[in-house]
């Protein structure tokens, strides 16, 4: 049995408590700070709110008190331009705040960055890339130099989409750290025009995630001057490709010519088959209706659902679809056919 | 002495004038131009078939929406023109002049246009006036004068919801709509941060129009509960409902339109954009 003396259970206790006081008084006094926090910031909110609209929005003089002093009225100025670049188009409004963050919050965030805690240079790389703060360019660069997390390298790299895209075309071919499609594509995103253009020249140059995100990206941005190159990549030895290739093309939704996707009709991949029977709704059917009438007898399913809309979407495609049961032997593909046919009577 | 040569098939002017009273109410609670036309003749006829001619002609030539009556001096005309302003007015009658100098020589015409827009005017206000202005243009052939002291609508009160979480964008919102000079409306705006202080208000409940600027996305029911049980109402129609949005999705803006939204904005937009449909908006609300 141990035994425990009381003098003993009486320092413990002792011990315990101051510690328990110690805690109890840093919790106090963290908990006050954070509220004068807030305070300072509703305070700076409330007060010069309406100054910054009139200064962004209404050409009204900019008062030197609008400056913001400590961190808590920087976190005010920091809501007031999110909440504008968040809900509103203007670019005059936009060059204003990237001018005010260059002349007022350049320091704190440079100072932000040599931080020793991950979350406050994420934030400050978050609003470098937000506000645009082009002044702040070669510290973002230096920052670079130093061992940073792959979160940090993703942010440099929008920051760099975003202030110097040479740079970024650069960083990206470089291939430092490894990222997903998904996370690519909200870089790529991002890009104007001109410069994913480059990234699309330069295609066959990136590793494999680059790539399927650089298609899936023109999916996204449905601009027409992409449709050329998506179809040079129709003839990529990679199926992954070609069926991106085609998605894009898809969403974009325009369908000049049919012959290039002809040969796509008699894939051995069914999801390229597919792809075409998707795309041939955007061409009219006196040209696509004997390949849609070849796909509506396709091996496969899902081959021969979209054949069978692509035709009913047609004015005249319901009658076609008619037409088709009256002469074919395929009981699937007949069967598809009643099925879809009694689908668009019911949406009528 | 002449009696006057009245028309079995037109309407008579003791008749018309209860339904003037209520057509003239209409165009305040509807929105909806009236334009009255008078004609009378620029020669003197004598012979008692002519009025009757004159007025198998006009009613041979209006829609079925439009209202001929006969004055009861038997030589004045007036049409309701129901749902049209001044310029379809002024087209009529250029077609039935053109017709009557080819078809009929022997009847010369004078007309004059009243557009009412308000409720001002009251219909022996109407006659007298016309008959006064027809008399002045005695001496001229194929005249239209206009009388202009009805056209312009009484300012309306018009109430503006924005609900938006947002705070700073809320106020953004409210200055900028505030601020918005729209001829013959003028706004009351109120801020709400979501739908449930928003229906607490009971703003709502008033018979004024109600422009709604609703954020899909909000705490304590979003936007599309508000479009829902405000389209559910017995008056939903006073409302007019935008709502905007973070996503940028054909999806999400057709759910809009589905649910009743007039428009559907995407985030970020241009104040002015914004601005440009609000004006629209209420300009087509006088046909």
């Amino acid at each position: 049995m141990i035994e425990l003396s009381i003098p003993f259970l009486l320092s413990a206790i002792l011990v315990m408590l101051t510690v328990l006081a110690v805690f109890i008084v840093y919790i106090l006094f963290q908990r006050s700070r954070e509220v004068r926090f807030n305070k300072a910031r509703a305070v700076y909110l409330q007060t010069y709110s309406q100054a910054w609209y009139a200064f962004l929005f209404q050409d009204a003089e900019f008062s030197i008190a609008m400056i913001p002093r400590g961190k808590a009225q920087v976190a005010a100025v920091e809501e007031i331009f999110s909440s504008y670049l968040k809900n509103v188009i203007n670019a005059e409004v936009t060059n204003k705040i990237q001018n005010s963050a260059n002349q007022y919050l350049k320091k704190f965030y440079a100072k932000d960055l040599t931080s020793r805690f991950w979350g406050v240079r994420m934030n400050a790389l978050y609003r470098i890339a937000d506000f645009r703060i082009n002044e702040l360019l070669d510290e973002a660069l230096q920052f670079e130099q130093k061992k940073i997390s792959k979160e940090e390298y993703f942010q440099l790299l929008k920051i760099y989409s975003i202030l110097q895209p040479e740079i970024f075309l650069k960083k990206i071919k470089e291939a430092r750290t490894r990222y997903s499609e998904s996370e690519y594509r909200r870089l790529f995103i991002l890009l104007s025009d001109d410069v994913f253009n480059q990234m699309f020249d330069d295609f066959y140059n990136n590793e494999q995630n680059i790539q399927l995100a650089i298609i899936d990206t023109t999916a996204v941005k449905r601009n027409m001057q992409f449709i050329e190159n998506l179809k040079r990549l129709l003839n990529d030895e990679s199926d992954e490709i070609k069926i991106r290739a085609l998605k894009g093309l898809y969403e974009i939704g325009i369908v000049d010519e049919i012959d290039t996707y002809i040969p796509f009709v008699t894939s051995n991949v069914w999801e390229i088959r597919l792809m075409v029977a998707k795309i041939f709704k955007y061409a009219p059917l006196t040209y696509t209706y004997p390949y849609l009438e070849q796909l509506l007898q396709d091996e496969n399913w899902w081959v021969r659902s979209q054949a069978a809309k692509t035709i009913a979407e047609e004015r005249e495609g319901v009658a076609k679809l008619q037409q088709f049961i009256a002469h074919a032997d395929d009981q699937y593909a007949i069967e598809m056919v009643q099925e879809t046919i009694v689908r668009k009577q019911g949406n009528r | 002495m002449d009696m006057p040569m009245m028309s079995q098939d037109v309407m008579q002017e003791h008749e018309v004038k209860r339904y003037f009273n209520i057509l003239r109410e209409s165009v305040i609670r509807s929105h909806l131009t009236m334009t009255v036309v008078f004609l009378t003749f620029a020669n003197d006829v004598q012979n008692h078939a002519v009025p009757e001619e004159m007025s198998m002609f006009l009613k041979s030539k209006l829609r079925k929406t439009d209202l001929l009556f006969q004055l009861v001096d038997g030589k004045h005309w007036g049409i309701f023109f129901l749902q049209s302003s001044v310029v379809e007015a002024r087209a009529f009658l250029e077609r039935i002049f053109n017709i009557l100098e080819e078809e009929h020589s022997n009847l010369l015409v004078n007309a004059t246009i009243t557009e009412i827009r308000n409720n001002d005017v009251s219909f022996d206000t109407l006659i007298t006036q016309n008959k006064q202005l027809l008399t002045k243009i005695g001496q001229k052939k194929w005249a239209v004068e206009e009388i202009i002291d009805y056209q312009q609508p009484p300012t309306e009160h018009v109430k503006v919801s924005v609900i938006e979480q947002n705070q700073i964008f809320r106020q953004v919102l409210e200055v900028a709509i505030s601020q918005l000079v729209i001829p013959h409306f003028s706004l009351e705006v109120s801020t709400y941060e979501d739908g449930y202080s928003f229906f607490q208000s009971n703003n709502y409940k008033s018979a004024h129009i109600h422009l709604i600027i609703t954020n899909d996305i909000l705490p304590r029911k979003n936007g599309f509960e508000i479009l829902h049980l405000l389209r559910a109402m017995p008056n939903g129609n006073k409302f007019i409902i935008y709502m905007m949005s973070e996503r940028n999705s054909e999806s999400v803006a057709i759910n809009a339109y589905d649910g009743g939204a007039d428009e559907f904005i995407t985030k970020p937009f241009n104040l002015r954009l914004l601005e440009a449909k609000i004006k629209r908006t209420f300009e087509r609300l006088w046909l």
